[in-house]
């Protein structure tokens, strides 16, 4: 039991951080959602975010990634301001979301729904269409094979001319991370990776997301699965009552007073 | 080119659906034609309905762009159609209050000019917002331009509407005298009723080339920005808008291309129309149109323009067939009780009496308003298709890969396209 390992409110000085977060707020009415919440996710790690239900974590994915906007603080990734931004203009920058309950694309096939993710495509000008299609047809071959090969990286090569919405929970959450993946994220935010998962499938996902994160991706990760999060990520930061309370590794946060505290709704209630 | 030199198995190859659109327009083509040969319709009469198909086509194009592509609810489709025919009217016709007189491409240029700024001032603060916002704010723009219209006269003459538009092609080399320099020809193929193309019907040729011109146009453009990375964000955006904007996509920017788009080319039918009919007035904003091509997008499949193209020959096809229908039914039915039945007590024969003269006189109103009926078969025939087939009779077909960079880009569930989303089907 190393004590030292766990730091009251979040660890700040970190060397290289991909996303800093400062003094957020925001309230519904009298409900204060998230108060000046802080935090910093150092590149190449796996984070992982929890807290009691009620903690702000959903709240403060939204707020960071321009879903919600913040009443205060700020929010930057690799050191450039993307406060109260849109969220496109926030993926611009490098951050990536999933979403809790996976989006289901009616009318698309998976490789379809894929395609949606890489960034920047020229295609996506409609006078490109017109005026250079040539470059449309290049980049579009090049995304086609991106995806057929982050689909067999995946393992799912096989889904690929199936309706997006014929899926499993667990195949769509597989297709929401590949296809975040071909946004080519600075940053990678899931929210809830694993939610209504079974256990097979999510190893598979844990898998996954170590392998990604060892070809260089960061992640930040909301869990309910607290198996699942504590062999996944370190460090982690836990969130109640819409702040920071402590940020260690996964041992020692586990066994923090203050955290067992606010899941049992002791102390300081 | 498999359809000319396989027709046989160009024909297996197709979906059931496809075969019964097949049979339904030869059939109602064959008709079309009888009547023609036989001098039941007359030449002219003939073209003019293939015109007007060809207006509905690119009406339906235009609100397949936005609700079929993007899931825009656009409830002024009458309004951006009566944009482009009074900004043609407006510059062409004789008794325009404003300039009339220029050439009706200077007409055309203005009627879309006119359709895509009053799209973009209206997607300005809509767009921004959910989809339901859009709904409300075009059934609102619709009754809005209509009034301005009628009550404007200093600058559109009012309920008067505007006479003296001249054809599309009046000034042009050549096709401005085309019809008067095509010979009178007379044809009989039934004895005793020749056909006799005179005038009129090389002017309705004229108008026909007109029109498949527009139409083509526009499904070539159609075509090309759908299966592009361009219609796949919309089509993203037309199932769940946020994921949209998490992966990066610009969605307002997209819905205000489509809106724009959409909107521009029920532009180009209103300018057909105007050049076709030669007169427009308010009347031509009436909000049934925006529902009958409502009927025809979701009729045909949203999203496939294939389906727009038969929702449009469906509509026309049902409004101008039931002014034929009722003529073809007697007028009054008469039912007199069998003597037999006088040994039933007086009280139940009075009964059935008047049963059976309820049963008449509701069949003379039927049939002495048949052209109302109409709609209640547009009514009939949207539920049915709710019931039985809610993604349309030919629904979208491929998948929206840039062309010949996949090997093979047909579904392979060809019949369930893009289903209505949001539970409650159909936004009527």
């Amino acid at each position: 039991m190393s004590d030292q390992q766990v730091q009251a409110g979040a660890v700040r000085d970190k060397e290289d951080v991909v996303l800093e977060v400062e003094g957020l707020r925001k309230t519904f009415g009298g409900l204060v959602a998230t108060d000046d919440a802080s935090f910093a996710v150092e590149r190449g790690t796996i984070t992982g975010l929890i807290g009691p239900n009620g903690a702000g974590k959903s709240t403060l994915f939204n707020l960071v990634t321009g879903f919600y906007e913040p009443e205060a603080g700020s929010v930057r990734v690799n050191g450039r301001d993307v406060t109260g931004m849109a969220p496109h203009d926030v993926a611009d920058h490098g951050l990536i979301r999933t979403f809790q309950t996976p989006r289901k694309l009616e009318g698309m096939t998976v490789r379809e729904a894929m395609l949606v993710g890489p960034q920047d495509q020229p295609g996506e000008s409609f006078l490109t269409l017109f005026t250079d299609p040539e470059s449309v047809a290049e980049r579009e071959r090049a995304n086609l094979d991106a995806v057929n090969r982050i689909l067999e990286e995946f393992e799912i090569d096989h889904l690929a001319r199936q309706p997006a919405t014929d899926l499993s929970g667990g195949q769509m959450k597989l297709v929401e991370l590949a296809r975040a993946m071909l946004a080519d994220p600075e940053i990678l935010l899931l929210d809830e990776p694993v939610a209504g998962v079974n256990p097979t499938l999510a190893n598979t996902l844990a898998d996954h997301i170590e392998r990604l994160n060892d070809e260089g991706t960061t992640f930040l990760v909301i869990e309910h699965d607290m198996g699942f999060i504590m062999n996944l990520a370190d460090p982690i930061v836990v969130l109640d009552q819409g702040s920071v309370l402590v940020e260690g590794d996964p041992e020692a946060v586990r066994n923090d007073d203050r955290v067992v505290d606010a899941y049992l709704g002791g102390g300081n209630a | 080119m498999s359809r000319l030199t396989d027709p046989r198995g160009h024909w297996d190859r197709l979906t059931r659906a496809e075969r019964g659109v097949a049979g339904f327009v030869v059939a109602l083509l064959a008709l079309l034609f009888y009547g023609f040969v036989t001098g039941g319709f007359g030449p002219a009469y003939v073209l003019y309905l293939v015109g007007l198909v060809g207006m509905y086509v690119l009406l339906s194009f235009g609100l397949n762009v936005q609700w079929g592509y993007t899931g825009l609810i656009n409830f002024s489709v009458a309004a951006f159609f009566g944009l482009g025919a009074y900004g043609t009217a407006l510059l062409t016709a004789d008794s325009s209050p404003i300039a009339g007189g220029f050439n009706p491409l200077v007409g055309l240029v203005v009627g879309l000019a006119l359709a895509a700024v009053v799209a973009y001032v209206v997607g300005v603060p809509t767009l921004r917002l959910r989809a339901d916002y859009l709904a409300i704010a075009s059934l609102g723009l619709a009754e809005v331009i209509r009034a301005l219209v009628l009550n404007e006269r200093r600058w559109t003459n009012g309920s008067a509407g505007l006479r003296g538009i001249p054809g599309f092609f009046e000034g042009w080399p050549l096709l401005d005298r085309f019809p008067e320099l095509m010979p009178g020809l007379r044809v009989v193929v039934v004895p005793g009723s020749p056909i006799v193309l005179q005038e009129p019907f090389w002017q309705a040729v004229l108008n026909v080339t007109l029109v498949f011109v527009f139409v083509a146009a526009s499904y070539l453009v159609l075509r090309r920005v759908h299966r592009s990375p361009w219609g796949r964000v919309l089509r993203t955006i037309r199932a769940d808008e946020d994921l949209a904007e998490a992966l990066g996509k610009d969605t307002y920017a997209f819905k205000m291309q489509a809106f724009v788009l959409g909107s521009v080319i029920m532009a180009l039918a209103g300018v057909f129309y105007a050049h076709l009919n030669l007169f427009v007035s308010p009347g031509d904003f009436e909000p049934i149109n925006t529902f009958y091509v409502w009927i025809a997008v979701i009729l045909g499949g949203s999203g496939s323009n294939r389906g727009a193209m038969f929702g449009g020959f469906v509509i026309i096809a049902i409004r101008e067939g039931t002014r034929f229908l009722g003529a073809l039914l007697p007028d009054a039915l008469r039912f007199t009780l069998p003597g037999a039945l006088s040994v039933l007590p007086d009280g139940l024969l009075a009964a059935l009496a008047g049963a059976l003269s309820l049963v008449e006189s509701t069949y003379a109103t039927v049939v002495g308003n048949f052209a109302s009926t109409r709609l209640l078969a547009v009514g009939l025939l949207i539920i049915l298709v709710m019931r039985y087939r809610p993604e349309g009779v030919l629904p979208p077909q491929r998948e929206l890969i840039w062309t010949g960079v996949a090997d093979d880009t047909t579904r392979a569930d060809p019949d369930s396209g893009v289903r209505e989303a949001r539970g409650g089907g159909s936004d009527e």
